[in-house]
């Protein structure tokens, strides 16, 4: 792609999720969400193959139909309120129609069915964009909107962890197993959604980084499915060697960072007096868990029957920016005894 | 005026109907006019002339115009018609969904009976539309830039998705 289109449809994703952060209005924040679709459309297709415009028109649709969702929601709100502030007083129905809206957008279940299919059509950069920009700003709506009752978030964030570990399960693309899995963490960004609105930030920030380092391995690896994974112990053994710690974080086990987040909302569900809630929720994880488990097991512990000593290639020095994947693993491997400054920050 | 009001929302109505329901994007195209020129006619009868104007100049002259134009060039050239049966049970489910939404939304007393709120237009030296129109270009600032920007980067995208003719992504593209 020319590098001008390029720098700017960069600078439009900004500005989409900017405008969205930065909004008090209705309005304002739906035209941010319209221009990040916008602008990723053409990175998505830039490859020009028939999946990956496939994905990109599955990707347009759903993303399209969730903006008009909210479209109306926010207008049938200004009709019954008479005011379009996002933070003030609502009616209960537009709010619950626009919880819906964002959950089709971000791809929580029940309205979870398009993730799969549209990241297996991507390359691993536009699916980290996807995966991790793409959600901050429907994020950031869902944080500030005030919904009449628990059922509905609670609902959807217990279905998004079992349907993510669930249909996770059977996978060998890892292009869906990442899907999955970003449906599986946002459900428990949403379940502790309107009891500590700082968790979900905390574990906003704690998905980005473990999913982005996940996805930088991946792309390093050159891996799109699990039989890939196993030869690239060739290409970069350290790297391979700290990619169990990265995927168990991402899957939420102690002492890495990835526990943090579960941690705490763990702690807040039962301060909430949600305990069977919370026991669901961690039980879901397992699923979740069992997946990344077999994606560790084919990198690290098992060796494909090869000729040992033809195998590695030439290690030269490679020409890829490493630097944000380096930060990004020592981030999510190491940071667990940071959690009560984390708790600071996010003003628990 | 009241009754010539009712029936162009009839023609909306049906218009949007026979958009959902089209088996070809000629039919569409067709259903757009419809609800455009009707709802035109609407806002007329409730006092925005401007806008009516700019809504017949701009989004059937100009958007439609260069839809109907793409269409023609790559659509299927014997389209399913309008009168098949299964375009006409699917304009009769979506006519029941009206009216079931109808009948959900009105007075339990009079089930059907709907009326119009402010009806009468004002008289103002300038009307309330046309003003809302300097507004945006006045006070309405950065937005304006930014809708402006997004307008730059939606011919980009469009450019970007049919580059490289049939060796892009959109095939049809000779």
């Amino acid at each position: 792609m020319s590098p001008y289109v390029l720098a700017l449809l960069l600078f439009s994703l900004g500005l989409g999720t900017t405008m969205t952060f930065a909004s008090s209005h209705w309005l304002l924040a739906w035209i941010g969400l319209e221009i990040n679709t916008l602008a990723i459309i053409p990175l998505m297709a830039q490859n020009h193959h028939p999946r990956a415009v496939e994905a990109t028109t599955k990707y347009f649709l759903i993303q399209a139909t969730a903006a008009a969702v909210l479209l109306f929601a926010g207008t049938t709100n200004a009709w019954l309120t008479g005011q379009w502030e996002i933070q003030q007083d609502a009616h209960p129905l537009p709010v619950t129609i626009i919880t819906l809206a964002l959950a089709l957008k971000l791809g929580l279940a029940p309205l979870h069915s398009w993730v799969p299919e549209v990241f297996q059509g991507l390359d691993l950069t536009t699916g980290l964009i996807l995966a991790t920009w793409q959600k901050l700003a429907p994020l950031a709506l869902l944080l500030q909107i005030q919904p009449p009752n628990s059922y509905l978030l609670i609902l959807l964030g217990l279905t998004s962890t079992l349907i993510g570990g669930w249909g996770g399960l059977n996978q060998t693309q890892l292009r869906k197993i990442l899907a999955y899995s970003s449906t599986a963490q946002l459900g428990w960004m949403v379940l502790v959604l309107q009891f500590s609105p700082s968790l979900t930030t905390l574990a906003v920030s704690v998905y980005v980084a473990t999913t982005a380092a996940t996805f930088l391995t991946l792309k390093l690896a050159k891996a799109t499915n699990i039989n890939m994974l196993a030869i690239s112990w060739t290409k970069a053994p350290a790297l391979v060697a700290l990619t169990p710690l990265v995927l168990l974080s991402l899957a939420g086990l102690p002492p890495m960072t990835g526990f943090m987040p579960k941690w705490l909302i763990l702690q807040e569900l039962s301060k909430q007096g949600l305990a069977p809630t919370a026991t669901l929720a961690a039980l879901t994880a397992l699923l979740s868990l069992y997946y990344y488990l077999r994606i560790t097991y084919t990198m690290t512990l098992t060796m494909f029957p090869n000729n040992l000593t033809g195998t590695p290639p030439w290690r030269l020095r490679t020409r890829k920016i490493t630097l944000p994947l380096a930060c990004l693993a020592i981030a999510t491997i190491s940071l667990l005894p940071l959690t009560p400054a984390a708790v600071a920050l996010v003003a628990l | 005026m009241l009754y010539c009001g009712y029936l162009l929302m009839l023609g909306v109505v049906v218009g949007m109907v026979v958009v959902a329901a089209n088996p070809s994007p000629f039919y569409a195209a067709l259903g757009v006019v419809m609800v455009a020129a009707a709802g035109c006619g609407f806002i007329m009868c409730v006092g925005g002339t401007f806008l009516c104007l700019v809504l017949f100049l701009i989004y059937l002259g100009g958007m439609l115009v260069v839809f109907a134009y793409s269409a023609a060039l790559c659509a299927e050239v014997h389209p399913t018609g309008l009168s098949e049966g299964s375009v006409l049970k699917c304009m009769m489910g979506y006519f029941g969904v009206v009216l079931g939404v109808g009948l959900l939304q009105g007075n339990p007393e009079a089930p059907l009976y709907w009326w119009f709120v402010g009806e009468e237009a004002e008289m103002n030296v300038v009307q309330g539309e046309t003003e809302g129109v300097s507004e945006a270009y006045g006070s309405g600032g950065m937005c304006l830039v930014i809708c402006a920007w997004v307008l730059l980067v939606a011919l980009y995208v469009a450019l970007e998705v049919s580059r490289g003719s049939s060796r892009g992504p959109v095939r049809p593209i000779k």
